[in-house]
């Protein structure tokens, strides 16, 4: 039975949802609109388990002397923090109420955003450090690779185009409106005709690797 | 930190440092040619007729507020301007601090009124099992709006909203990976035949062209679509020159930036086979 009922839910959820796609009238829109339900509500559980899961790790790290015991300390200081912050506004608990200014948002416009801007910003270092050190033409496939590159870059920006007068713009509309269009779209239906060929095989029971078989 | 061409890695970051810094400093903005995607963009929402519905979805974070925040801005101006009613959505957790702080800003520009002209429904978990609940019906959804946590049947743009994207003539959407346009374009496009704009990154943006102009009206790719969009829309719209000339003056330090890193490689490659022929 363990086995049995998940096949069996995921059996009817699948064709559930399949009937309701081509039928777009009547019980079947009901009854997707219900599993649409459940999944949105799963998913925030799974909130739940994952917050759960990274307290737990979080402990074991500090309690056994980690090297990233501060880290793991300082995140769960956030996490709670946070919470308690967004919670009790909400609430109006401890004093605490919604008004103009509140203190989550403070925290996200001071703390969160600043470091998570500053953490993707340092990406453009990382490119130019690895464009010099890693970005070699030691094949045909890879020259390929850096001569698109660059055309690509050069002509994103006005100053590439000017440079070479008005030619990487121009390359850059061909590589990406023909090569590169073609090339998704190839992906793309591989892709969907894939997902088409999984889907089916959970539906009918045959893929079973979600129940860690 | 040495590389295997001898030089300190720390040497590049510096040289980028001072370039970025220097020309953010000195930079002055510069007028784009607009390209065919993001003049579509623009086009579809103007042909668009007044008291229209459009669905907004805010789909990204800070780490890509520098691009995408600057079209999301445009788009709400073009928007409310036009008198296009807009239904605000997210399915990214860290969006919603924006959209309200962007809409507290812009709508009072043109006198919009909450609930009338436009509705906060905020962020829904469950990536694109959440866009399909969307689509399906904003009501089973969303049991509140974001803003007031009032019942949906108490604001009246609402009323003219129903299942299955019923009522909505547009959906945009600020994508900045997963969950975002792709997701979208399956969930409601393909499904129920709803017109999609969107802007992106400039990691997604090669993902687009092979859905434009089929499933994709128009599209805005990265800054430099960010830039091109804000030029049309400044056109008609003050409160937008500000932020067109900060985009236009970033596109000169993007533009300095890529030409480094071009001769980056460049250089990289000649020291590669030079060492190369030195060893043979």
């Amino acid at each position: 039975m363990k086995r049995e009922i998940p096949i069996l839910l995921t059996v009817l959820c699948g064709l559930a949802i399949t009937w309701a796609f081509f039928s777009p009238y009547g019980p079947s829109q009901a009854v997707n609109d219900e599993l649409l339900a459940w999944g949105t509500v799963l998913f925030s559980v799974a909130f739940l388990l994952g917050i759960g899961n990274l307290v737990r790790i979080s402990l074991k790290q500090i309690s056994s002397g980690h090297p990233d015991r501060y880290y793991k300390a300082l995140l769960l200081l956030m996490l709670f923090g946070y919470l308690g912050v967004g919670i009790s506004e909400i609430h109006g608990w401890f004093g605490i109420t919604e008004g103009d200014n509140l203190r989550r948002d403070w925290i996200y416009n001071r703390i969160f955003q600043p470091l998570q801007a500053t953490m993707f910003s340092l990406l453009a270092f990382y490119i130019a450090s690895a464009a010099f050190r890693a970005f070699r033409a030691r094949s045909m496939e890879a020259t390929l690779l850096l001569v698109a590159g660059a055309i690509v870059m050069l002509g994103q920006v006005p100053l590439g185009d000017q440079i070479t007068g008005g030619l990487a713009s121009r390359w850059l509309a061909f590589l990406m409106s023909y090569i590169n269009a073609a090339g998704q779209k190839a992906i793309i239906v591989g892709a969907a005709l894939g997902t088409l060929a999984t889907g089916l095989r959970i539906v009918l029971g045959l893929e079973r690797s979600y129940l860690s078989e | 930190m040495a590389s295997a061409t001898g030089l300190d890695r720390r040497w590049i970051f510096l040289v980028m440092g001072v370039l970025v810094v220097s020309l953010y400093v000195l930079g002055e903005a510069a007028e784009m040619p607009v390209n065919e995607y993001v003049q579509s963009y623009y086009d579809t929402i103007e042909a668009l007729p007044e008291g229209t519905i459009v669905m907004l979805s805010a789909d990204f974070d800070p780490a890509s507020m520098a691009e995408l925040l600057p079209m999301y801005q445009g788009t709400i101006h073009q928007l409310l301007r036009n008198n296009i009613r807009v239904l605000n959505v997210s399915t990214w957790p860290a969006a919603p601090p924006y959209t309200r702080a962007e809409f507290d800003r812009i709508a009072p520009q043109y006198e919009k009124v909450y609930g009338v002209d436009w509705v906060e429904l905020g962020f829904k978990p469950g990536d694109d099992v959440a866009m399909g609940q969307i689509g399906q019906s904003v009501r089973s959804a969303y049991a509140k709006d974001d803003r007031n946590l009032k019942p949906l049947n108490e604001l009246p743009l609402l009323n003219d909203v129903s299942a299955g994207f019923g009522g909505i003539s547009l959906l945009i959407t600020m994508s900045a990976g997963y969950p975002g346009i792709l997701e979208w374009i399956a969930q409601a496009g393909g499904r129920y035949e709803v017109p999609i704009l969107t802007g992106t990154t400039a990691v997604q943006t090669p993902d687009l062209y092979a859905y434009y102009p089929s499933q994709l009206e128009g599209f805005l790719g990265a800054a430099t679509g960010a830039t091109q969009y804000l030029q049309l829309v400044g056109e008609q719209t003050e409160d937008v020159h500000e932020s067109r000339d900060r985009n236009q003056a970033r596109m000169l330090i993007q533009s300095w930036v890529h030409i480094f890193i071009v001769l980056l490689i460049v250089v990289g490659n000649v020291l590669y086979f030079v060492g190369k022929r030195s060893a043979a």
